[in-house]
């Protein structure tokens, strides 16, 4: 390999990629502008579209109360209002007054097209108390009816809180008798109509004599102090009738309107109160009898800080991905659409060093898309919270991050953009035209996306199994860091096995773009038109000893959504007879019908030899017993491996369901043969004519046969879907699938799977009666059966043995494929004598 | 100089399994030739320079570029040949010069022998006027002479033509045939692919009848002539290849019965 080549590769690649505009603006221009032309937008906006006022009437205004008076010359007096000034000229106060000769000019107000007149308004608004008021029984007919109906306490009666819908509940009963049903929705549909085209947005409704009736309270409560007599206050209270406040909840503009008329009758209502307190002469104290005092402790980088714990992860890794896009897609796909991939790969150049320094090139944009994209959006930020401050009472202020922040910030987006680019150049190359390139980026772009919502939500948190999870890692380890730099200390260990899992997945990524690279199929496939029903008549015509590769990958596909179905509607009926046989029926039937059935139909339908394809023949007794003794020596180890990933918080710990199934082995009720059929032997039948049968057999077709494996045990992990399960699944799976290859037959396979499985059955009943000598065995405070390090370490040998013994006869084999000793898979139906 | 021997090549074919591209074909070109590989469409041809160019890889069977196997050393190869093709892109945000430029230095020819090289080669295809212009503002025949500086940049011993001349108008590919024609008086080892009689005629100091996979005839044009008994090569091109459909047409007829 030689560096200046790929010095030379990645020169030119960039230097293309900056003469070409669109690329350009794309990744550069536009973050660079959007921002600030976004913020710029939206203080415009703000100042614009400043809201409007919103319309409050309040009836027989005349009878509120002169000291403290909520009402001034221009509407709700400013002193009632949390932000003062501000807050009044969003609210256009429509207070009925009885006609004076100095009051009527001022109120003159033209109206402007297509707004009603005050006295329109009034007028509705009449219409609408009255209605109201007769619904609710508020309407003061006589002073009886009224004790009668209205709502007893005064506080919370003029309190906004007794809005109308609290005293329907109330009222509901008492008019039931009278009025029906129907004719009660009616009049409210009425009402909600009515209010809904009023042109108002808020109503209040001041019962009449409010004013006396308060007067005469605060005398009483006078006297009743001062006399010390026992006068019930009660009494005194219910003489206020309460003050109606409208609304309609569904409308936004009302809603807040509605707040802020609140607002200002709860302050007012407090300055009432005191005044009447002080009237009477009782201590102050009394008004707030719980002092309460709300201390604010975020600093004022914190707040920032939460902002850009959410903003700055998800950009980065969005921008990221979008930086490594378009650049991706004219590096692989582009080039060979132009038809310059021909002339490159005749350059003396190696693929390793093309591939390269295009991956180079597509990580500088990528980085550089990120940078520029988190700076200008940092730097509009901060521009614009200092900007708005101004006007608003707004103290959110959007500093920039600090400096270790910001370093773990480049730090982090290395290897992710590594990723990415590694990612996008594979499928890029993988494309044939740059439009396929854009269908294949695409659903990449997808799930990135939805990765990084999901890390935005406040209740996801770092956890070690996250750590490992690409992109999802990085995100979380940022929004963390950006969030409180004082607990960063614990986060920062994390940082070790995100940085080398990230690293990691780049270079998996990269070196599969190489390996495209190598491949002739990949660089010269042809544009093919592609016609369904051609194709399945093809598919069926065309019929080979083993499956393809794209069937034994449609087989997988089949047995997860088969599986994801399951879950969802096959919930066991545990109600009724005994719930443990109806679970295990339900095992026995999801094995037979979701597992093998998809395995076998398929073998029968796509391929001519089941014999090749399932494997079907005679295993060597080595390698049936090699299968046995591999499955006794890997149960101590993986109890333990997963006993300790849970210790440590890799895995979560078992859901519900899986614990029901293990509790059904504890109990022991079931005769042993059931357990070992349901458990052992049905897995070990239907999963393996799966997995390492049909699927196997197709994946092991491309000739790479580590690779058939290791994707093949990754299956076989995924179809568990609990994490921990799913681990496990796929360190055994690797063994299964050494296990058929080696032997050329799924017996071995099965037997292990058998004993693995059965032994776990006998582990999860409290492990027979082996006792716990305390060096190869022990129990912990459950009862679980353990296994001590020397027993673990006497596995691991044996183990390792076994496998060395087998890998290093399957190189052979493979190695005298190669020279053309051994006919290869297409002779296997009739050739397998040859091996055994 | 370029020798091949029993070259098989089979890709993998969605619908028959393997297709078979090229089938036991050999052939062999020394210096200062020009061998003209002349075939229908789909005859095989770029398959087979492909493999001579170390693009794709023989299925079974022995080839050397100058003493070079091509499976063992394929950038030896690389650096020993020139390629050129009608569809042999050129980048589209890149200069003539800044092009063969780029080129040169991927074979690694030592920076003052490389500009020194490149402005021989441009003197000599007459491209001083096109030095500058970007790959995406030339004409067909701009880029085609831009290819052929390409190709020769590093004064390669063996250069390849795959339809060099496809899509020219009469003056360019007049002018491409003049350029392969003087570089085989340079001594070069020059392989020429075609399906046009009459380049074939002028050019090819001999010939190798390709069709569906298989050569079915090869020697110099007063040989064929005198085996087959036609009177030009496209008498000898039909008649061969009608000959060999025959042959396919019986066989498979037989293998069906
Ligand atoms: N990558 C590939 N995969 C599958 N088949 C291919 C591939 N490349 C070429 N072929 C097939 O091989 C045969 C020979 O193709 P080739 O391009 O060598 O023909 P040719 O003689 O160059 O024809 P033309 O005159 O059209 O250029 C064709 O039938 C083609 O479909
Ligand atoms: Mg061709």
């Amino acid at each position: 390999m030689s560096w200046k080549n790929i010095r030379l590769v990645f020169l030119r690649e960039v230097r293309d990629q900056l003469r070409d505009r669109r690329t350009l603006f794309m990744i550069t221009i536009l973050p660079v502008l959007l921002y600030p032309m976004l913020g710029l937008g939206i203080v415009e906006m703000m100042l614009t579209f400043s809201e409007q006022p919103r319309v409050v009437v309040i009836l027989n205004a005349d009878d509120l109360p002169t000291s403290p008076a909520l009402l001034d010359q221009s509407g709700i007096g400013e002193e009632w209002f949390e932000n003062g000034a501000e807050e009044t000229s969003k609210l256009r106060v429509l207070a009925e007054r009885t006609p004076q000769a100095g009051n009527e000019e001022k109120s003159a107000r033209r109206p402007r097209r297509g707004e009603k007149t005050d006295e329109e308004l009034l007028a509705v608004a009449h219409q609408l108390a009255e209605k109201i008021e007769t619904l609710h029984g508020l309407r003061p007919v006589a002073d009886e009816s009224m004790e009668a109906t209205a709502t007893p306490q005064p506080t919370s009666a003029e309190s906004p809180e007794s809005n109308t819908s609290s005293t329907i509940s109330s009222t509901d009963k008492t008019a039931e008798a009278a009025s029906t049903e129907a004719k009660l929705t009616a009049a409210q549909n009425d009402i909600s109509q009515q209010f809904g085209t009023s042109g108002f947005q808020v109503l209040v409704i001041i019962p009449k004599g409010y004013r006396a009736a308060m007067e005469a309270m605060q005398r009483e409560i006078q006297t009743s102090s001062s006399a010390t007599t026992g006068v019930d206050a009660k009494a005194v209270a219910t003489r206020v009738p309460p003050v109606l406040v409208v609304r309609n909840s569904a409308d936004d503009k009302s809603m807040v309107a509605f707040g802020r008329v609140q607002k200002a009758l709860q302050s007012w209502e407090d300055a009432v109160r005191k005044f009447s307190f002080e009237q009477a002469g009782l201590p102050k104290e009394l008004q707030h009898p719980a002092r309460l005092a709300w201390i604010e402790v975020a600093l004022e980088e914190q707040v920032a800080a939460s902002v850009w714990s959410k903003m700055f992860p998800a950009l980065l890794v969005i921008m990221a991905l979008t930086g490594a896009f378009y650049p991706a897609i004219d590096l692989g796909a582009g080039e060979k659409e132009r038809g310059t991939m021909e002339t490159l790969l005749i350059s003396p150049a190696k693929r390793v060093e093309l591939v390269l320094g295009k991956f180079a090139t597509i990580m500088l944009f990528s980085t550089a898309t990120a940078l520029l994209n988190l700076l200008s959006m940092g730097l509009t930020g901060q521009q614009m919270s200092a900007v708005m401050s101004d006007g608003m009472a707004n103290r959110v202020s959007l500093d920039f991050p600090g400096l270790a922040p910001l370093a773990w910030l480049v730090i982090l987006l290395l290897p992710l953009s590594a990723l990415f680019s590694a990612l996008c150049l594979a499928l890029a190359t993988f494309a044939r035209s740059t439009k396929e390139g854009q269908y294949y980026l695409t659903p990449l772009l997808m799930v990135v996306m939805g990765l990084t919502m999901f890390c935005l939500s406040p209740a996801v948190e770092m956890t070690p199994l996250y750590s490992v999870i690409p992109v999802v890692n990085v995100a979380l380890l940022l929004k963390g860091l950006l969030l409180n730099s004082a607990s960063s200390g614990n986060l920062v260990v994390y940082a070790i096995p995100v940085l080398i899992s990230s690293i990691g997945y780049s270079m998996l990524a990269l070196w599969w773009a190489i390996e495209l690279y190598n491949s002739e199929d990949v660089l010269f496939r042809e544009a093919e038109k592609f016609d369904i029903r051609m194709w399945f008549r093809q598919l069926l015509r065309t019929k080979d000893a083993v499956p393809a590769l794209p069937e034994a990958g449609f087989c997988f596909i089949l047995i997860l959504m088969l599986q994801f179905v399951a879950m969802t509607y096959m919930k066991p009926d545990l109600t009724n007879g005994d719930p443990g046989l109806t679970m295990m029926r339900l095992i026995v039937i999801q094995q037979l019908t979701m597992i093998a059935c998809p395995a076998v139909f398929m073998g029968m339908l796509l391929t001519t030899s089941l014999r090749a394809t399932f494997r079907l023949r005679m295993p060597s007794i080595t390698a049936m017993a090699l299968g046995v003794g591999l499955a006794i020596v890997a149960h101590p180890l993986t109890v333990e491996l997963s006993q300790f990933l849970v210790e440590h918080q890799v895995f979560p710990e078992l859901p519900e369901s899986a614990r029901q199934v293990m509790g059904l082995m504890k109990t022991g009720d079931k005769p042993t043969w059931l357990l070992l059929l349901v458990f052992a032997v049905t897995p070990a039948i239907c999963e393996e004519l799966a997995f390492r049968g049909f699927i196997l057999s197709g994946l092991a077709r491309g000739g790479r046969l580590a690779i058939a494996v290791g994707i093949s045990s990754m299956m076989f992990g995924i179809i568990h879907m609990i994490p921990q399960q799913a681990f496990n699944a796929a360190l055994l799976g690797l063994v299964l699938g050494l296990l058929a290859i080696y032997s050329r037959s799924l017996f071995p396979a099965m037997a292990f799977h058998f004993c693995n499985n059965a032994i776990a059955t006998f582990h999860a009943g409290e492990g027979g009666r082996i006792v716990a000598d305390g060096v190869f065995f022990s129990r912990d405070p459950d009862g679980f059966l353990r296994y001590d390090a020397p027993l673990l370490i006497l596995c691991a040998i044996a183990g390792t043995l076994m496998i060395m013994h087998m890998i290093k006869v399957v190189i052979r084999d493979q190695d005298a494929k190669r020279r053309g000793l051994v006919p290869d898979f297409r002779d296997l139906t009739k050739g397998e004598e040859v091996i055994a | 100089m370029i020798r091949v021997q029993g070259l098989f090549k089979e890709f993998d074919d969605p619908r028959s399994g393997v297709f078979r591209a090229l089938d036991d074909v050999t052939f062999e070109v020394r210096p200062g030739e020009i061998y003209g590989l002349l075939g229908p469409n789909g005859a095989g041809k770029t398959t087979c320079l492909r493999i001579l160019s170390t693009v794709l890889r023989p299925t079974r069977g022995l080839v050397e570029v100058d003493g070079i196997n091509v499976v063992r050393n394929p950038e030896g190869v690389r650096s020993r040949i020139g390629f050129m093709s009608c569809n042999t892109g050129i980048y589209d945000r890149m200069t003539a010069w800044e092009m063969v430029e780029y080129y040169g230095r991927l074979y690694g020819i030592p920076e003052e022998k490389l500009q020194a090289r490149i402005t021989e080669i441009f003197n000599v295809l007459q491209m001083n006027d096109i030095r500058d212009r970007l790959g995406g503002k030339m004409s067909t025949g701009m880029k085609q002479k831009v290819s052929i500086a390409r190709t020769i940049v590093h004064d390669p011993p063996v250069i390849i033509f795959d339809e060099p001349t496809s899509g020219l108008d009469v003056l360019v590919a007049r002018a491409v045939l003049q350029a392969v024609s003087s570089l085989r008086d340079q001594g070069k080892c020059i392989i020429f692919s075609t399906h046009i009689m009459r380049e074939v005629e002028k050019l090819c100091n001999r010939i190798g009848i390709i069709h569906r996979g298989k050569i079915l005839a090869e020697g110099t044009l007063p040989e064929l002539a005198d085996k087959y008994q036609q009177p030009d090569v496209e008498e000898l091109f039909f008649d061969l290849i009608q000959r060999r459909e025959e042959e396919v047409r019986n066989s498979g007829a037989n293998s069906e019965a």
